[in-house]
């Protein structure tokens, strides 16, 4: 476990993800300009599971909508491969915070949206958001409205829905975050068993720590407005990690130590 | 940690919502049965003072004379082709006024300078009696079924137009948000999300707008027609035969019953959805 403190973020020979000064400001009526992000630099790995924590306001979503492409940084560069991100992509899938299904669709049709968009056939999207459905667990569910799920049904077919366009990084928007912590937890094991089936570079976002540790290769701690990457920390928990990992007395020394880097930040008012 | 979820085990953490109870076994309970009573309540009422209390054929006609009246017509064929004419021309401007309405609704919405040019326009006629544009529409498509189809258009397309902005403007952002993300174009946003976001709305202008397009079809036909369900009514009415007036008046209250109907369950199919949401 090490922290390090930007901007010399962990090397990677090949970054997946490179963010360079990133800065985005929102510009108000009556002339005032809001300092969402600034000088954020990242660099993410193919294949890593990085979890972004901070205190509310401190620009996560802002990020990761940048990530995506939905937004534009007013500053810096994001490169994915080395090329510029300027619109979403099929090379990037989001999961969205409320699960934001379509409600008059079913199950099944949820899933193929994404495919529909890129203009793929009916009848091959539908074998492959099939095969999604499996993996996600929900396999028998196709024909069912969102209306008739739970929260946590809901959260697997927006993660379905993402993975079925296989894009190369997935963006995970505090999806758990409505979640009872049963099934969060239960939710939180399931993310990594089709994680590490699909290998995937995801770049997770949370404000719980427990859940960022238990998850990343890496959690990036986010300081609050204007959002700074304030300390990278490493989590070397070997994979995979049953429930159980949860437990792991190093498990809880590192979100000790995430957790005091964000103490102070709690009382600073936002 | 590869630990699999059958569905069996997820159902657990489903919130299932219940289905509605059965109907009650009690007979008055039922809301069809409440109506034919309802129905037939009226009608003796009508029986009654028009029988016993007025008397007077030329005041008032009594629904068993009327039924009489209906069957004659019927028999003679001019209830069928009258009200074949009127329902021609009640459908055709309606069709044309939703698809209109929609359309230009959506273009308000979908383009800030559209709804900058015709907000106004659409706000003070719709406040407007549109009514009082018949006679002005007669004059200038005669006495056809031209006139009367413009009339029902006139009378449509307000309604719908304010619906559809209406359920256009009330899309979750959220779900727009998903669709750019996913790539999708302009249009189909608006074919996969916008326009299934607003079809309630939707619908609900037309089950209002079918009301207006009757009333649009017999005063384009008061004031002016050859032929149609309010030309039987100006005939009639002008020689105090109120069982005729009355067979058009109820063959009017009929359709627009049923086309409402129609309507209603076109919604229910709609969003059927929402039924377990």
């Amino acid at each position: 476990m090490t922290v390090v403190i930007p901007p010399q973020p962990t090397a990677h020979e090949t970054p997946k993800l490179e963010l360079i000064d990133v800065r985005v400001e929102y510009r108000g009526r009556a002339h005032n300009e809001t300092l969402a992000l600034d000088r954020t630099s990242l660099r993410i790995g193919a294949g890593e599971f990085v979890c972004i924590v901070g205190p509310s306001g401190c620009g996560k979503t802002t990020l990761l909508h940048c990530l995506d492409g939905l937004q534009q940084p007013t500053g810096g560069r994001i490169l994915l491969d080395g090329r510029r991100i300027d619109g979403p992509g099929p090379d990037r899938a989001m999961v969205f915070q409320s699960a934001s299904l379509l409600p008059w669709r079913t199950v099944l049709r949820n899933v193929t949206y994404g495919l529909e968009m890129q203009g793929v056939s009916l009848a091959a999207a539908t074998q492959r958001a099939r095969e999604m459905i499996e993996l996600v667990g929900l396999a028998g569910f196709e024909t069912r409205h969102p209306g008739e799920l739970s929260g946590g049904m809901q959260q697997r077919v927006n993660l379905a829905r993402a993975l079925v366009i296989d894009p190369e990084v997935i963006l995970l928007d505090e999806p758990f975050a409505a979640l009872d912590a049963q099934t969060r937890e239960l939710m939180q094991t399931e993310l990594l068993r089709v994680w590490d089936a699909t290998k995937k570079t995801a770049i997770f976002i949370t404000h719980q720590v427990s859940e960022a540790v238990y998850l990343a290769d890496r959690v990036v701690v986010m300081s609050p407005r204007p959002g700074r990457v304030k300390a990278i920390v490493d989590v070397d928990i070997p994979r995979p990690r049953p429930a159980s990992a949860r437990r792991d007395p190093q498990m809880f020394a590192i979100e000790a130590e995430i957790g005091a880097l964000m103490e102070h930040d709690a009382v600073v008012p936002a | 940690m590869t630990q699999l979820i059958t569905p069996a085990a997820i159902v657990d953490d489903a919130a299932f919502v219940e289905r509605p109870a059965e109907p009650s076994v009690n007979l008055f309970a039922s809301k069809t049965v409440r109506s034919i009573l309802s129905l037939i309540g009226g009608l003796a009422i009508w029986e009654f003072v028009a029988r016993v209390v007025v008397h007077n054929n030329a005041f008032l006609a009594a629904p068993s004379t009327v039924a009489v009246r209906a069957w004659e017509m019927l028999l003679d064929g001019s209830l069928l082709y009258n009200g074949w004419v009127s329902l021609q021309e009640l459908l055709i401007g309606y069709v044309l006024g939703v698809v209109v309405g929609v359309a230009l609704g959506a273009a308000m919405v979908q383009w800030r300078g559209v709804n900058d040019a015709l907000e106004l326009w659409i706000a003070a006629l719709y406040a407007a009696p549109m009514v009082a544009l018949a006679p002005l529409l007669i004059i200038w498509f005669g006495i056809g079924e031209a006139s009367k189809i413009a009339v029902v258009f006139i009378m449509v397309i307000f309604p719908i137009v304010i619906n559809t902005q209406a359920g256009l403007e009330s899309v979750d952002r959220r779900l727009l948000l998903v669709a750019r993300s996913f790539c999708s174009g302009r249009w189909k946003t608006f074919t996969t999300v916008s326009l299934p976001s607003a079809a309630p709305f939707i619908v609900a202008g037309m089950r209002q707008a079918v009301g207006k397009g009757l009333i649009g079809v017999v005063v384009g036909e008061l004031f002016g027609a050859k032929a149609g369900l309010g030309n039987i009514i100006t005939t009639a009415s002008s020689v105090f035969d109120m069982p005729t007036l009355f067979v058009a008046v109820v063959t009017l209250a009929v359709t627009g019953v049923a086309l409402t109907a129609l309507l209603r369950a076109f919604e229910v199919r709609l969003s059927a959805w929402r039924d377990v949401a």
